[in-house]
């Protein structure tokens, strides 16, 4: 019964990672960018909850949804100046930029918010849970996690493949010349992209800090998940990464099962073994 | 020295380049794009000289004809870590302002100034590696300081006896910073000659925490069976091998949780074997984010230790914060408090008095940090008092293992301790309970002195109750 556990609560961390890697997979997957300040994108959401939550007295379920517009927005700014303008000159200098970002963003958090261990409060709701049985409880907050992952995961596929912005986001993606031959302007639909993907970032950003403590640097550690559940589901693949965040909390919770202290090396072998078997990930269908 | 620079430029520049990992890249970077503001956090992060032998052998008596007695100090300032640090500025204005360090000290008929140079580690290990070589062979310290958890102190340390440079360290248990130094803490006869530390260690962790777990037992009945939550880390590691023999004589049963990697995001498979086991006092020494993660998921899935005495976390209101509600009545250790009778050794001012003047100039509530931070300063003074120059390395370290003072901390004896070079303080126990008033003004949380065991002299201010989540 204890690997039962292990694998259901796996499976909710899953969902966790999968939320945090979705925006990483987006950006890759349409705009060929690898994103390094994706985790530190994330700890701004949390900390503006937290600085927004006591000055205007919003309950926590107003500021996520006053917070995730907000980054949607910033996305797409973003993408339409700094991201675009670094785009057109090398793939390199966007890795360049974004790592550039996540410095200023680091440092900004410091002298802003000081170091200090900060966590978003949402009342006793963190520590309710139900028992499925004497060893398998599960936490209504990662249940929500992971039901909010499907639903963006799967709200994004839908708008990928059913939507005629999402068709042009594919075209783009596909063949950007080709795109460009037939009208579309792939500058407005990378801003696009880039809005759903930042949205997703907040909405990671929002669970970490209330599932854990953070402090302006704790984007980078949680970057490192992140980026193994887009490889290990396929890049540019949006189902193959809620998949890939599963995967990767299962075998993470199996070999803590096994010994606590093999819990990160199991996600990393796992990680690993994907990387020699199946380079483009599980569900990788195309070179990006 | 044209020679020695032409012969070390080339694999110096080697280094460089291999030096500019992620972190200094953002640290320059960070330099740069934020000015002035972030330069303060960024600095030093770029020149690490290298450790030729001869600038070695230079940096013990570099300094020599100066008149300025250097001392460098380490703590992390950012990071994981910062909570430990954040009476530092604080603690520096008080130690500044008094006569031995404005006014300067007189030292063998020669009358020094001194300067403090403040340093942060960042709470990473190779930062505090790094500054620390540059304090002793760009800055030429005469005597390097440091505090704060293994991941600052014990590099440097190590650093310190490298390049023979004294160095003091508090805030780290003596066993984590004497394995640090590459000693073994069960036959502690090696003395390492640079470097001295005072705090406490396991038997006083034990001495601490167990006299809780008895008083719980007796009143609840519960099982004697405890959880070791020790991370795969210094602390965790000395805390693994040394606190169990202690609870297991006093008739605790020990369910360890395994050497886990700090960061690691779920803990249910933990949970679960404590829970299978009845573990009903719960001890261990995580990082803080590390904690807050797993008491979160400890209670959602129904684990409720009677008493949980944690190290390492919990020892500060800014870490209490985050936790919430979760905090109440979970017990720790306090190395320091203001309701001990001890005073200053430079001024004479009261630990109560220091206190207060932090309540009225920060609006925070006492800070154990507070009193061996200042106690670093106290010693320093008392070893520099004993010789005949300050710059002598050698000598100042020597005084450095003999000091035997009282002050702030209360009484220290470096010759005693343990281990050569290691002074001891009797830490109290403490819980934090929501909402109550200390020195007259109300705070949202208090950690009240729960239980005196080891240190009488210290007031009891709350009572011990069992944890309820």
């Amino acid at each position: 019964m204890e690997w039962v556990n292990a694998i259901v609560q796996g499976i909710l961390t899953g969902g966790f990672y999968a939320l945090f890697a979705c925006g990483l997979s987006l950006m890759f997957g349409v705009m060929g960018i690898i994103n390094l300040a994706h985790g530190d994108l994330a700890i701004i959401a949390a900390y503006v909850a937290i600085a927004l939550i006591p000055t205007t007295h919003l309950p926590m379920v107003w500021a996520f949804v006053v917070i995730v517009p907000i980054f949607a927005v910033g996305g797409y700014v973003i993408q339409r100046t700094l991201l675009q303008a670094s785009l057109d000159r090398s793939p390199f200098t966007t890795l360049l930029v974004t790592f550039g970002l996540s410095v200023i963003i680091e440092n900004v958090l410091l002298e802003v918010f000081t170091a200090n261990g900060q966590s978003i409060t949402i009342g006793t709701l963190i520590t309710k849970s139900f028992a499925v049985n004497s060893t398998i409880t599960i936490s209504y907050f990662s249940l929500t996690v992971l039901g909010v992952a499907i639903v963006v995961l799967g709200g994004i596929q839908l708008f990928l493949s059913r939507t005629s912005t999402g068709r042009l986001i594919r075209a783009v993606a596909d063949d950007r010349e080709a795109a460009q031959l037939v009208g579309a302007n792939y500058r407005h639909v990378f801003g696009i992209a880039a809005a759903i993907a930042f949205a997703t970032v907040a909405l990671a950003g929002l669970s970490y800090g209330t599932l854990t403590e953070f402090v302006p640097t704790s984007g980078v550690t949680t970057l490192l998940f992140a980026f193994e559940s887009v490889v290990i589901g396929g890049i540019g693949n949006v189902w193959g990464t809620l998949v890939g965040g599963v995967v990767l909390g299962v075998s993470q919770q199996i070999g803590a099962q096994i010994n606590p202290a093999y819990q990160i090396l199991a996600g990393n072998l796992v990680f690993l073994a994907v990387l020699a078997i199946r380079p483009r990930g599980l569900f990788g269908m195309r070179t990006a | 020295m044209a020679d020695q620079h032409d012969g070390t430029s080339g694999p110096e520049s080697g280094r460089r380049l291999g030096e500019i990992d992620r972190r200094n890249l953002l640290k320059l970077l960070g330099a740069g794009v934020l000015g002035a503001g972030a330069a303060g956090l960024a600095s030093d992060s770029a020149s690490a000289s290298p450790s030729t032998f001869r600038t070695m052998r230079s940096s013990r008596l570099s300094a020599a004809g100066s008149s300025t007695i250097k001392i460098g100090y380490i703590t992390p300032r950012t990071g994981a870590l910062a909570g430990f640090s954040e009476s530092d500025p604080f603690i520096l204005g008080k130690i500044r302002a008094t006569t031995q360090f404005a006014k300067g000290l007189k030292i063998g008929g020669k009358h020094y100034s001194v300067s403090i140079k403040v340093v942060d580690s960042q709470s990473t290990s190779n930062r505090a590696s790094q500054v620390a070589q540059q304090l002793a062979l760009s800055t030429k310290v005469d005597l390097i300081l440091t505090s704060s958890a293994p991941e600052t102190t014990n590099p440097v340390a190590a650093a310190a006896q490298q390049y023979h440079v004294p160095c003091l360290a508090t805030v780290v248990p003596w066993e984590s910073w004497y394995a640090g130094l590459g000693g073994d803490p069960l036959k502690p006869t090696k003395s390492y000659e640079y470097c001295t530390v005072f705090f406490f260690g396991l038997p006083q962790f034990a001495g601490c925490f167990l006299p809780m777990w008895d008083r719980i037992q007796k009143e609840t009945k519960a099982d004697k069976v405890f959880a070791g939550m020790y991370p795969n880390d210094a602390d965790g590691n000395a805390f693994r091998d040394g606190f169990p023999p202690f609870a297991e004589a006093a008739g605790y049963k020990f369910v360890t949780g395994g050497a886990f990697t700090d960061g690691t995001t779920t803990y249910s498979s933990m949970i679960e074997n404590f829970k299978s086991h009845n573990c009903a006092f719960f001890s261990n020494c995580p990082l803080p984010p590390t904690f807050n993660t797993f008491w979160k998921q400890a209670i959602t899935q129904d684990y409720k230790p009677v008493l949980a005495t944690v190290a390492k976390v919990l020892l500060f209101a800014s870490t209490v914060k985050a936790l919430g509600n979760l905090a109440t009545n979970i017990a720790t250790d306090a190395w320091w408090s203001p309701f001990a009778p001890h005073k200053s050794s430079l001024t004479g001012q009261t630990g109560q008095e220091l206190a207060i003047e932090w309540q009225n100039s920060t609006g925070n509530i006492w800070w154990q940090s507070l009193g061996s931070s200042y106690s670093l300063f106290e010693v320093a003074v008392e070893a520099f008092n004993s010789v005949s120059t300050p710059h002598d390395h050698s000598e100042v370290a020597s005084a450095l293992h003999k000091v035997n003072y009282t002050g702030m901390c209360g009484p220290i004896d470096f010759a005693k301790g343990p281990a050569p070079g290691v002074g001891i303080i009797e830490p109290v126990g403490i819980q934090w309970k929501s909402g109550g008033k200390v020195f007259g003004k109300k705070f949202p949380w208090v950690p009240e002195i729960v239980d005196n065991s080891l240190n009488k002299e210290t007031k009891i201010t709350g009572d011990l109750v069992v944890g309820s989540y």
